[in-house]
């Protein structure tokens, strides 16, 4: 005798609701911002031109905002990330303006160097086991020094405007290629976490290490390969800051960390809601500046452009804890 | 006949005349400021000859810059131990990284040595150490800041003489070109950083040379606080380019950020000309390859001398004049060269003052 079991007609549940609302609220806010500003400044707003620039401008901080979300997925913080950005970006100017090597060859040194910067900081947090926020706050200073060593703490401007067509002159639908890099890389990633074992390895590890190890994962093989794809990618996101300014800077750059962050806690509140994801973060970066490029249309002070950018965080965060019920956080 | 009734109507076509005269002065004046700063002036003595040999013989100088990471304090530095290598007493430079607790120990440092004056330079503003400079004041160091306030800025109480720097002039003359690179009609997005001390008289004298040249001519002000340089200034030129596209001239006031400006630039599609102030080397390498179209530089090597000229006069108790006459010069793509290829901090500016310093302090 077998027991059968009949399951009712799929009904969705008001948690299910719940879920759903909490997926697509930052999208709902964004479309709320853009019907805001196109209300508020209509004749220039609402207009291609203006979302090609928005589009075009942020690929720097998505592809930085990426690249510290995967040791994040994995319960790592790369603090190092922003002054891998800038080194990267310097070493590109040293070696191609001063030293006079090609624009291509300093790119892939540049990268080169940017995994194996990952690789130094895996090694101190696992080999040592110390917090990665020791380390790579650690590293990150000694890579501005070495910065401002390798500039001489100046600015080097004339990069290959070869590397400047491929990243913001050329344009697709009116977009500079810079925009298609990020988007790329967002939907590479998205994939790797989704569907393939190594994405999963990496959610698992950062959802419970000691589990993860039990189960079978090498836990410290995942997390080399996060904290080395953070810095190589933190070391693409320095390629296209070279490619977009034609010049490199031993100190702005470091300015990106905290968006990035920013971007990367936004994100984890949409789309896969407690979930670092890449789509998430694309969407967070795009919803950030467009409630900047708006108000800065609307003639803002600088400081409601902070009060924005910070409160945005905080009460998207909120909220979505809110619809949560208030569960303790286990970002991974 | 004819020619009294020409008169006749004189005065009913005045009232359509006098803009466009108003017009052809304002250009007028604008050219020739222009043309006054195209020309490297002489040295022109700011104070009585002293025998600062004999004065400073037995004086030691400690100088705490805001950052020895930058280059430009670098070399504001080295012009400044230069000249006091020149004259011949101690000079010392607190290599700092920047930072509150690096510039109280270096005050500290300063007072346990027994130096005479304090100096802050380039930008590092004395009220945010204003208890730990008095306490040196008490133990009898005089105090002096380089290349910090206006001219038309008060110093601090506590201050005994400031190197100013003609931020205002710099910014008449920034209108000026803005003016006449436009033909008369100018519509200026002008960027500033309201957190850097100087740069509320600075915008304030550009946005006033604008007016009185174009009574209705547009300006806009774009404000970005020196920290968030990197990450701000491009995507508010974007968004300013995008809410007014008749915007002619963007005039960075420091000209580091017009690193920021140009992807704007790009991405906007905009071509858009802009020019700035500071003479930092990387930018008059933008000028030669035509991304700015014009620096206004300083020669920081006689900027440093000076403002030991100053350091000196007070320490010798000698009156510190107003004006230090540090001259600045345009560049753009027809002078830019002299700069140096790549460009750097002194050449372009000839090297009068090293001849004329030495002889206002009885050195020949």
């Amino acid at each position: 005798m077998t027991a059968q079991t009949t399951h009712p007609p799929m009904a969705r549940t008001p948690r299910a609701w719940k879920k759903d609302i909490e997926r697509f609220a930052l999208l709902g806010a964004w479309a709320v911002l853009i019907a805001i500003f196109a209300v508020a400044v209509p004749d220039t707003f609402l207009t291609w031109r203006t979302f090609s620039s928005m589009f075009g401008s942020q690929a720097v901080l998505v592809v930085l905002a990426l690249a510290v979300l995967v040791p994040l997925t994995a319960g790592d913080f790369d603090l190092s990330a922003a002054n891998v950005l800038v080194f990267s970006a310097m070493l590109i100017a040293v070696t191609n303006v001063q030293l006079g090597l090609p624009i291509g060859l300093s790119i892939v040194l540049a990268i080169g160097i940017g995994a194996l910067i990952g690789a130094v900081n895996a090694f101190f947090i696992l080999f040592f086991r110390i917090h990665s926020l020791i380390i790579t706050l650690g590293v990150g200073t000694f890579l501005q020094g070495l910065t401002l060593w390798m500039s001489q703490s100046r600015t080097i401007s004339g990069i290959s405007m070869d590397l400047v067509e491929v990243v913001v002159i050329q344009r697709l639908f009116g977009i500079p290629l810079a925009f298609y890099y990020g988007l790329a890389l967002a939907l590479i990633m998205w994939w790797v976490l989704e569907y393939t074992i190594a994405g999963r390895k990496l959610l698992f590890v950062g959802r419970g290490r000691e589990v993860a190890r039990l189960n079978g994962v090498k836990v410290d093989r995942v997390r080399v390969m996060s904290l080395v794809t953070s810095s190589t990618l933190a070391a693409i996101a320095g390629v296209l800051y070279a490619g977009m300014t034609g010049s490199a800077d031993p100190n702005s750059g470091s300015g990106l960390l905290l968006p990035a962050f920013a971007a990367a806690f936004l994100g984890a509140t949409t789309l896969y809601p407690g979930r670092f994801n890449p789509l998430g973060t694309l969407l967070s970066v795009y919803f950030l500046i467009t409630g900047i490029t708006g108000l800065t249309m609307l003639g803002a002070d600088a400081f409601v452009q902070s009060l924005f950018y910070g409160g945005a965080l905080v009460v998207a965060v909120s909220l979505s804890q809110l619809v949560r019920g208030r569960q303790p956080q286990s970002f991974g | 006949m004819k020619n009294s009734n020409a008169i006749w109507l004189l005065p009913l076509l005045l009232p359509l005349l006098l803009p466009t005269l108003a017009q052809a002065d304002a250009m007028s004046d604008a050219q020739d400021l222009i043309a006054q700063h195209r020309i490297i002036p002489d040295f022109v003595p700011q104070g009585e000859p002293f025998d600062a040999r004999a004065c400073m013989a037995d004086k030691k100088v400690f100088s705490i810059p805001v950052t020895m990471t930058v280059p430009f304090a670098v070399a504001l530095e080295d012009a400044m131990s230069r000249a006091a290598a020149d004259v011949g007493f101690e000079y010392t430079v607190w290599e700092t990284q920047g930072g509150m607790d690096s510039y109280i120990q270096g005050v500290d440092q300063a007072v346990t040595q027994g130096y005479d004056l304090i100096d802050l330079a380039g930008g590092l503003n004395p009220e945010v150490i204003g208890p730990q400079l008095m306490q040196a004041k008490d133990a009898g160091a005089m105090i002096t800041t380089t290349h910090l306030y206006d001219e038309t800025q008060e110093q601090a109480d506590f201050v005994d003489a400031s190197a100013k720097v003609p931020f205002s002039s710099v910014g008449k003359v920034l209108a000026a070109w803005a003016y006449v690179q436009t033909e008369g009609a100018p519509n200026v997005l002008i960027i500033g950083s309201d957190d850097v001390l100087p740069s509320l008289p600075f915008v304030e004298s550009i946005q006033t040379q604008l007016t009185e040249y174009c009574p209705d001519c547009a300006q806009q002000y774009l404000n970005v606080p020196l920290a968030e340089w990197g990450t701000r200034i491009q995507s508010g030129v974007q968004s300013a380019l995008l809410a007014n596209p008749d915007i002619n001239y963007i005039i960075p006031i420091y000209d580091s950020m017009t690193q920021f400006v140009t992807p704007a630039l790009r991405i906007a599609g905009a071509d858009v000309p802009m020019a700035s102030f500071n003479g930092t080397p990387f930018v008059l390498d933008m000028v030669r390859e035509g991304t700015v179209e014009m620096d206004i530089g300083e020669s920081l090597g006689w900027a440093g001398y000076a403002a030991v000229d100053a350091q000196m006069r007070v320490l010798c108790g000698l009156p510190v004049p107003e004006d230090l006459g540090v001259p600045l010069v345009i560049f753009d793509k027809s002078n830019v060269e002299t700069t140096g290829i790549p460009a750097n901090f002194d050449d372009g500016y000839g090297d009068a003052h090293i001849a004329g310093f030495r002889a206002l302090w009885m050195l020949e």
